[in-house]
């Protein structure tokens, strides 16, 4: 090995190292090396612990860097340890006071009047009987690879979502009926979009024991409604497969892990500053104040608007690299969740980059099954409508699911009206995505100049910051309420 | 597949991979989809190249993407299917 400087072998000064590459530390061999000693492991988790602490308590950070670490150093216990602590995890959430299952249970126990049992004891009853149902349903798929529920698995996931939700419904069956079946809907409803993955990998001759497809349902990593990472032959697919390969991952997660809090400090100095410091005002806030005739200067509520899309942005980043993370930790090394997005050239660019497993999920449920069974003869029409059921369809479907809870809350009838909003924008969204995919489609491609990626930038933020006036998800304003405030920005009206 | 048309697949996948910030080297052995190096929307533009260039019918068996996962497989698919 020659121990000359570049600069002496080769009479020119070394490349000077970008800032990329600075922070490239899972390529540098003597990182690599030391992060799979006893003395790296520990600063491992040591930084796994600070980085997802920040996030969890403390019982939850110890069993999701301790699971994650674990399963991937015994990778001989990998299975059990998985489904071990995701369904530890699911318990303690379950049996928390105060948590989500059991406060949208107590809205019906409370419009039934029955106080018989704690709102928590019929949740943890209800999670044992989803349990059972989930491995019934599994164990059904592998042996009837054929039969409905396993070739149409999203149907029959929204079917049973509708039906518990229309027995679950008023006066249908009062009393202790209704109770029941909105307890199992409340718990199911967070499994909804895991159970198509799982049930897909079961029809695989490839498929892996069922145990592991059931620890990855909302694994301990991502305890939410959307799989990060997908179902378990996915993760299968992104396992490291050699020690090297597995200290690389794990640098890789605390990266993410890092870069998660770094964006939450960004966050928090962000809030700081426009809010505090510049009294930004809600973005309800500035409808609020348009609708009763005393509205906030059009820049101030352009700055409202801009800043609330800047902190959904983040925190949808913030989350993605915190569940990313933690499952690289474990040993995949899974794509992130939030790769760039203001680096998007395109709205197709956005759509893609922006919340991956999304649209991950868009597209395996959604545009793929419509690609291949619609328009088969016209490809420009078949791009687009597949591209709308995913966008469209199944982007408002995704989130009515998601917030079930408000047809107890609010009734049905308000929960679809309030809805209108975010329909309205998953269709304008998906007609931007769409024609964006054609325009890809058909060559017209952005321009790589530096005038051109500014104009791509302003394009597409543009778009994104009007569009989120539509998808806040507050639910406190009417389209047409929205619509008008819009048209005020722009001074319309 | 004949030598052009494969060179044809291979400048295809080359330019979905850069549209995807992916311009490492691309072997006819690489996996494409299930290694992540490209997703599920560039499966349908190859699906899509693949009916136009070569005639192919996928509603005539169950789609996998494990069939088109890397130049190679996808002529090996493609041989079977003319």
């Amino acid at each position: 090995m020659s121990l000359a400087s570049p600069l002496q072998a080769t009479g020119q000064p070394p490349p000077r190292r970008s800032l990329r590459d600075f922070f490239a530390i899972d390529t540098q061999p003597r990182v690599v090396v030391f992060a799979g000693t006893p003395g790296g492991r520990a600063l491992i988790f040591a930084i796994g612990l600070l980085a997802v602490g920040r996030y969890f308590d403390t019982w939850a950070t110890l069993l999701a860097v301790g699971a994650a670490l674990a399963a991937a150093w015994l990778p001989k216990y990998r299975a059990p340890l998985l489904l071990t602590a995701t369904w530890l995890a699911t318990l303690t959430e379950t049996l928390l006071s105060g948590n989500d299952f059991a406060d949208h249970i107590g809205l019906v126990m409370a419009a039934e009047g029955i106080a018989d049992l704690p709102a928590v004891g019929l949740a943890t009853a209800s999670l044992l009987v989803v349990v059972i149902g989930i491995r019934a349903l599994l164990a059904h798929v592998r042996l009837q690879p054929k039969s409905l529920l396993a070739r149409h698995p999203v149907l029959a996931m929204l079917a049973l979502e509708a039906a518990l939700c229309a027995l679950s419904l008023p006066n249908l069956l009062p009393g202790w009926p209704r109770l029941l079946i909105w307890s199992l809907l409340v718990v199911v409803t967070p499994f909804i979009w895991f159970l198509p993955y799982a049930i897909i990998d079961q029809r695989l001759p490839s498929a892996g024991p069922v145990g592991l497809q059931m620890a990855t349902l909302r694994p301990f990593w991502s305890p939410t409604y959307l799989p990060f990472g997908k179902g378990a032959a996915y993760l299968q697919k992104f396992l490291a497969k050699t020690p090297d390969d597995l200290a690389v991952t794990q640098i890789k997660g605390i990266k993410l892990l890092v870069w998660s809090n770094l964006l939450l400090a960004i966050q928090a100095v962000l809030g700081w500053l426009f809010v505090s410091h510049f009294d930004t005002p809600a973005v309800t806030r500035t409808i609020d104040a348009f609708l009763h005739g005393q509205p906030f200067p059009i820049t101030v509520s352009w700055v409202a608007l801009a800043y609330s899309t800047t902190q959904f942005a983040l925190q949808i980043a913030i989350w993605a690299h915190l569940f990313i993370g933690i499952a690289r930790l474990a040993g995949y090394r899974l794509p992130r969740g939030s790769w760039r997005p203001l680096e998007s050239r395109t709205l197709m660019d956005y759509f893609n980059r922006f919340h991956y497993y999304f649209k991950e999920l868009l597209v395996d449920f959604f545009f793929i099954p419509t690609f291949f069974s619609t328009f088969r003869k016209h490809p420009r029409l078949r791009m687009f409508f597949a591209t709308f059921m995913a966008a469209a369809v199944g982007n408002a479907l995704w989130h009515f699911v998601r917030d079930i809870d408000l047809v107890a809350r609010v009734g049905l009838a308000t929960a679809l009206e309030t809805f209108a909003s975010y329909a309205f924008y998953c269709v304008v969204l998906a007609t931007g995505v769409g024609l964006s995919q054609i325009r890809a489609n058909n060559g017209i491609r952005p321009s790589p100049t530096v005038a051109g990626k500014l104009y791509s930038f302003v394009f597409v933020w543009s778009f994104v910051v009007c569009m989120h006036l539509f998808s806040d998800g507050s639910r406190q304003h009417s389209l047409s309420e929205r619509l008008s405030f819009l048209a005020s920005l722009f001074g319309v009206i | 597949m004949q030598a052009d048309a494969k060179q044809k697949l291979r400048d295809f996948v080359a330019d979905a991979l850069i549209k995807h910030g992916d311009r490492n080297p691309l072997a006819d052995a690489d996996l494409l989809f299930t290694s992540g190096r490209l997703d599920s929307f560039s499966t349908m533009n190859l699906v899509m190249f693949l009916e136009e260039n070569f005639a192919i019918d996928f509603s005539d068996f169950e789609f996998d993407v494990g069939l088109i996962d890397s130049i190679n497989l996808i002529e090996r698919f493609v041989d079977t299917r003319l």
